[in-house]
C-alpha cells in the first residue's frame, strides 16, 4: 500500500496545533449550568409530595397497622391460662421468682 | 480570594463562590473536554457535569493536591467515561436498535475543527484530531493536555497520577502511534 503522507507533511500535521489558542466555553455558561442545576434542587425539596412516594409511605403504614391489629387480635383469643404462663408477663415473672405479697413481706 | 478561601466558602455553600469557581475554570474545563471528546455540544455538556460533581464533593476534596489538579481529573475522567459509554452503545448498537432505542443516532465526530487552530493549519489540524482519537486512552489524555491545554509535564504527571518520566514516555509513544497512523493512511 502507498503512503499518502510524505514525511515532511506527516511532519506539518502533527505540529499542526502549534500556536492552538484555547477554546473558550460558550457564552452563558454558568447561566446554562445554574440551569441544570435547578430541577435536581427542586426535585429534592419536592420528593415527599411526589405520588409514588406518599402512596408507597401509605402502603407500609397500612401494613405495619393491619400487622399489629392481626397480633393484638391472635393474643386476645388466647386462653387465659395460657396467657398467665406466658413468659413475657407480670404475672408470669411474679410467679416465676415467688414475688407475691406475702413472700416479700416473710 | 485564595484556593484555600474559596474551597472553604465552597464547602459553606456560598453560591458567589461557585460562580467564581466556574468563572476561573469554565475555559479550561471546556477546552479539555472539547480536545479529548471532539464535540462542542458534548463537551460543553460534559463540562457542566464537571462543575456538578465540583460542586457535591467539594467535601471530599483533600487539598493534598491544587484545585485545578483535582478540577482536570474529575474532566478527564468523565470525558473518557463518555467517550467509553459511546462505545459501548455503539458495540451494542444493532441491538438497541432491534428494541428501538429512541433511535437516537450515536454521534459519529467527521471532521472536528478546534476553533482555536490557525487558519493555515487547519486541514491538518483536522486530520491528527482524528488520529488522536484513536491513541490508548492514556496517550491521547497526556496528548490532548499537552498540546491543547498546554500543561506542563508536572502538570500532568498529577492529573494522572504518574510521574514526569512517565508522561514523557506517554507523550512520545503517542507521537510515534500518531506518525505510524498517519503512514499507514490508504491513498
Amino acid at each position: 500500500m502507498k503512503n499518502k503522507y510524505s514525511q515532511e507533511r506527516v511532519q506539518s500535521i502533527i505540529e499542526s496545533l502549534g500556536g492552538l489558542r484555547p477554546a473558550a466555553a460558550p457564552d452563558f455558561f454558568y447561566t446554562r449550568l445554574k440551569a441544570k442545576m435547578q430541577p435536581e434542587e427542586e426535585m429534592k425539596t419536592f420528593f415527599i409530595l411526589r405520588p409514588a412516594f406518599i402512596t408507597a409511605m401509605l402502603s407500609v403504614f397500612l401494613i405495619v397497622n393491619i400487622f399489629s391489629l392481626a397480633i393484638i387480635k391472635k393474643e386476645q383469643k388466647q386462653p387465659a391460662s395460657l396467657q398467665i404462663d406466658n413468659p413475657a408477663t407480670i404475672e408470669s415473672f411474679a410467679k416465676a421468682y415467688d414475688l407475691n405479697a406475702e413472700s416479700v413481706y416473710e | 480570594m485564595t484556593e484555600q478561601d474559596l474551597v472553604f466558602s465552597l464547602r459553606q455553600g456560598e453560591e458567589s463562590a461557585f460562580r467564581e469557581l466556574v468563572i476561573q475554570f469554565q475555559d479550561k474545563v471546556f477546552n479539555t473536554a472539547l480536545g479529548l471528546l471532539q464535540h462542542h455540544t458534548v463537551a460543553e455538556d460534559i463540562a457542566q457535569e464537571v462543575f456538578i460533581q465540583v460542586f457535591r464533593s467539594i467535601q471530599h476534596f483533600k487539598s493534598e493536591s491544587l484545585l485545578s489538579t483535582w478540577i482536570y481529573r474529575i474532566t478527564v475522567t468523565k470525558s473518557l467515561d463518555h467517550l467509553r459509554s459511546k462505545k459501548r452503545k455503539k458495540r451494542f448498537g444493532f441491538l438497541s436498535n432491534l428494541w428501538g432505542d429512541d433511535n437516537k443516532p450515536v454521534y459519529e465526530p467527521e471532521d472536528f475543527n478546534h476553533p482555536g487552530v490557525l487558519q493555515e493549519n487547519k486541514e491538518d489540524a483536522a486530520i491528527l484530531f482524528k488520529m488522536i482519537a484513536t491513541l490508548p486512552e492514556n496517550q491521547r489524555t497526556a496528548f490532548i493536555l499537552n498540546k491543547v491545554e498546554e500543561l506542563s509535564y508536572r502538570e500532568i504527571a498529577a492529573i494522572l497520577n504518574t510521574t514526569e518520566p512517565a508522561v514523557d514516555s506517554l507523550l512520545q509513544r503517542a507521537k510515534q502511534n500518531l506518525r505510524k497512523k498517519l503512514n499507514e493512511l490508504p491513498p
